[in-house]
């Protein structure tokens, strides 16, 4: 098994070099599939993930040696999904009808980075071992590791165990049978956060909970094998303007881990253009304009080598495409990059 | 007492910037003596603030004792609301280290948004505790990008809708302040990238949809010069670069002739003015750069 996970800032064009990366796995002869969350239209066309498709083969001209598939990492579909399978046949309906079921697939913070937990599980089963994994914007971006942790040990959880499975009768009987120091602090939470509230997130997990429990012991298999640097590798994608932030930010919160970041991508490098004739008005100012910014990014770039060459495996500045990234083209072309970055370092 | 303030909202795509020109506005108003409260609420710009104002005290001392960057943790709001509800500390200590409290924080689903939005709310009619924050004359809140954005005004509603009691009475409170344009300022931040100007076309239809508020203007990020030259400039630079045979001239030409068609298309779409923030060419400093940015912004609307 082997994973890929991009993590990175919003804007960076993260979705596109893990496209990428998936493809030049595939044109190297290793069945990959790249996982998104939302990909930009064209990109998703591109995909061929429109019309509701989960996951698709992706068609190449001309063939890769290997198939090239894109999934979409879809929190309500893979939580539906998890249900279905994990689910006891009289609950199921229950469940994905239940109010609280909706919100929690849809807004609760993190789900994206437990249900690709979730999803890399069922990947896994049906055979697929080389996955890329593009996670979702900045806020939860190293939740990837820590949420999925913390929901294993909710489920695990003694309390939701017994307040989950005995919720219907504590319901009918009143609290005492959770023993006196449980029911105190029942009660005291319960005042803070309303009772309604409460109870109904306790009523779904009272039908949620098997679900829950084997999504915890999945969760936990599938965590301690991300967890392995062997399995998975980190890269970070970002840009000059934001790489010294990112590289000190990503380096720092990695480390605390115990994880090394494999790469460091610096996307949408400008590039160097042939001297520009001497040009007055406004084509002079936007000549001038255009080189100062291109100068200021390379000396950012160089910044950020001087300064965490020592920490990161590997950075490699990515040139920005001369138009915005554009269908299956603009991926064998960063594809191309990518392996040419490679080759150079080797 | 000063009457209550408008928050205003710096709200876009991950990666605009919306970060950057909350600073850089809070900075030049800082340095013209307003007091100024920054809210954030993401984690990753902490450090993104904390690189970006090295060296105010030393190079804007003034601005230094106007600028106030607050971070509201909503984890640390509901501690205190315990701690407010349980004064014998011993009590308090119990819940917040109970598996219960903890689990149910976590996976409630939205209550962590829903008191961040209270406190935004109390911060706004200045009923937060007092000498808590300055008297400000001007509150800022750098949010979250688009979708968690949505989701935490959206919050306040989903608890008047799901649920009885106190708190969807609460939800009610907050969700009809924020769907009052009279408290709020929207500044809608973009780049003239097609995913992110896809992004905020969708995010202004979904705020006026849903909370009826509409942009006082959309700030365009990381423009070239072109885009807000006058007509007659860009004809001839469109000329010059047909005739011309530079490659160089004719890149930054056709980058620049869409980017400015594109801000064009927003303008029309949305029915909102602009402003283009200029891509910085040189700077010495991260806070040198935010200081040039503000003074581009100076001419945005920030009061009622």
């Amino acid at each position: 098994m082997k994973v890929t996970v991009y993590i990175g800032t919003g804007g960076v064009g993260k979705t596109s070099v893990a496209a990428a990366t998936a493809l030049a796995q595939a044109r190297a002869g290793i069945k990959s599939m790249v996982l998104t969350t939302d990909p930009a239209l064209r990109l998703r066309t591109a995909l061929r993930l429109n019309g509701g498709l989960l996951e698709q083969q992706v068609p190449l001209d001309p063939p890769s040696p290997a198939e090239l598939w894109a999934g979409l990492l879809d929190v309500k579909a893979t939580l539906d999904e998890a249900v279905r399978l994990y689910g006891a046949p009289k609950l199921v309906d229950r469940i994905l009808n239940h109010p609280i079921y909706a919100t929690i697939a849809n807004s609760l913070a993190g789900m994206q980075e437990l249900m690709a937990v979730e999803r890399i599980d069922q990947l896994r089963k049906r055979g697929f071992d080389n996955l890329v994994v593009d996670t979702a914007p900045s806020r939860h971006a190293l939740e990837f590791l820590d949420k999925p942790v913390f929901f294993a040990n909710l489920a695990a959880s003694h309390w939701v165990k017994l307040v989950g499975r005995s919720y219907k009768f504590v319901s009918r009987t009143g609290l005492g049978a959770l023993g006196r120091k449980t029911v105190d602090l029942y009660a005291r939470v319960e005042s803070i956060l309303g009772a309604n509230l409460v109870r109904q997130v306790l009523d779904f997990y009272s039908i949620f909970v098997s679900i829950a429990e084997g999504y915890a012991e999945r969760a936990e298999k599938t965590v301690a094998l991300l967890k392995d640097p062997a399995v998975t590798e980190f890269r970070v994608v970002t840009t000059p303007q934001k790489a010294m932030r990112d590289a000190r930010y990503f380096t720092d919160a990695m480390e605390a881990r115990n994880f090394p970041i494999g790469a460091l991508l610096i996307n949408r490098a400008w590039q160097p253009v042939p001297g520009p004739e001497s040009a007055d008005g406004l084509a002079g100012r936007l000549v001038d304009w255009y080189s100062a910014v291109r100068e200021a990014q390379y000396g950012e770039i160089e910044r950020v080598r001087r300064e965490y060459g020592g920490r990161v495996r590997r950075i490699a500045a990515l040139p920005e495409l001369d138009r915005d990234v554009d269908g299956l083209e603009a991926l064998e072309r960063i594809a191309e990059n990518l392996a040419l970055d490679r080759a150079a370092q080797s | 007492m000063r009457p209550q303030s408008r928050i205003i909202i710096f709200c876009g795509k991950g990666g605009v910037g919306k970060t950057t020109l909350s600073l850089a506005l809070g900075l030049f108003h800082a340095a013209a003596g307003r007091k100024v409260v920054v809210v954030s609420s993401h984690p990753l710009p902490e450090l993104a603030v904390a690189v970006s104002l090295e060296g105010l005290a030393e190079q804007y001392p003034a601005a230094a004792q106007n600028l106030y960057v607050v971070h509201l943790n909503s984890k640390e709001l509901l501690a205190e609301l315990v701690r407010n509800n349980f004064p014998v500390q011993w009590v308090a200590r119990a819940v917040l280290e109970s598996e219960i409290y903890n689990n149910l924080v976590e996976v409630a689903p939205g209550l962590k948004e829903f008191y961040f939005l209270a406190r935004l709310q109390q911060l706004a009619e200045r009923h937060a505790a007092a000498g808590e924050y300055p008297d400000y004359d001007l509150l800022l809140w750098d949010a979250p990008a688009t979708g968690h954005f949505l989701g935490t005004l959206r919050s306040a509603r989903a608890f008047e809708t799901y649920l009885t009691g106190p708190l969807a009475a609460a939800g009610a409170e907050l969700a009809r302040f924020f769907s009052n344009a009279a408290n709020i300022v929207l500044l809608p931040t973009t780049t003239l990238e097609e995913m992110a100007m896809q992004e905020t076309v969708e995010m202004c239809r979904a705020l006026d949809h849903d909370f009826q508020l509409k942009p006082a203007r959309v700030l365009l990020n990381l423009v070239s010069p072109v885009v807000d030259a006058p007509e007659e400039e860009v004809e001839r630079l469109a000329r010059q670069s047909e005739e011309s045979s530079d490659p160089a001239l004719r890149f930054a030409v056709d980058r620049g002739l869409m980017e400015r068609q594109r801000a064009i298309e927003m303008r029309l779409d949305l029915g909102v003015q602009t402003v283009a923030v200029e891509r910085a060419r040189h700077w010495s400093s991260d806070l040198e750069l935010l200081a040039q940015i503000g003074r581009g912004l100076a001419g945005i609307p920030v009061s009622a």
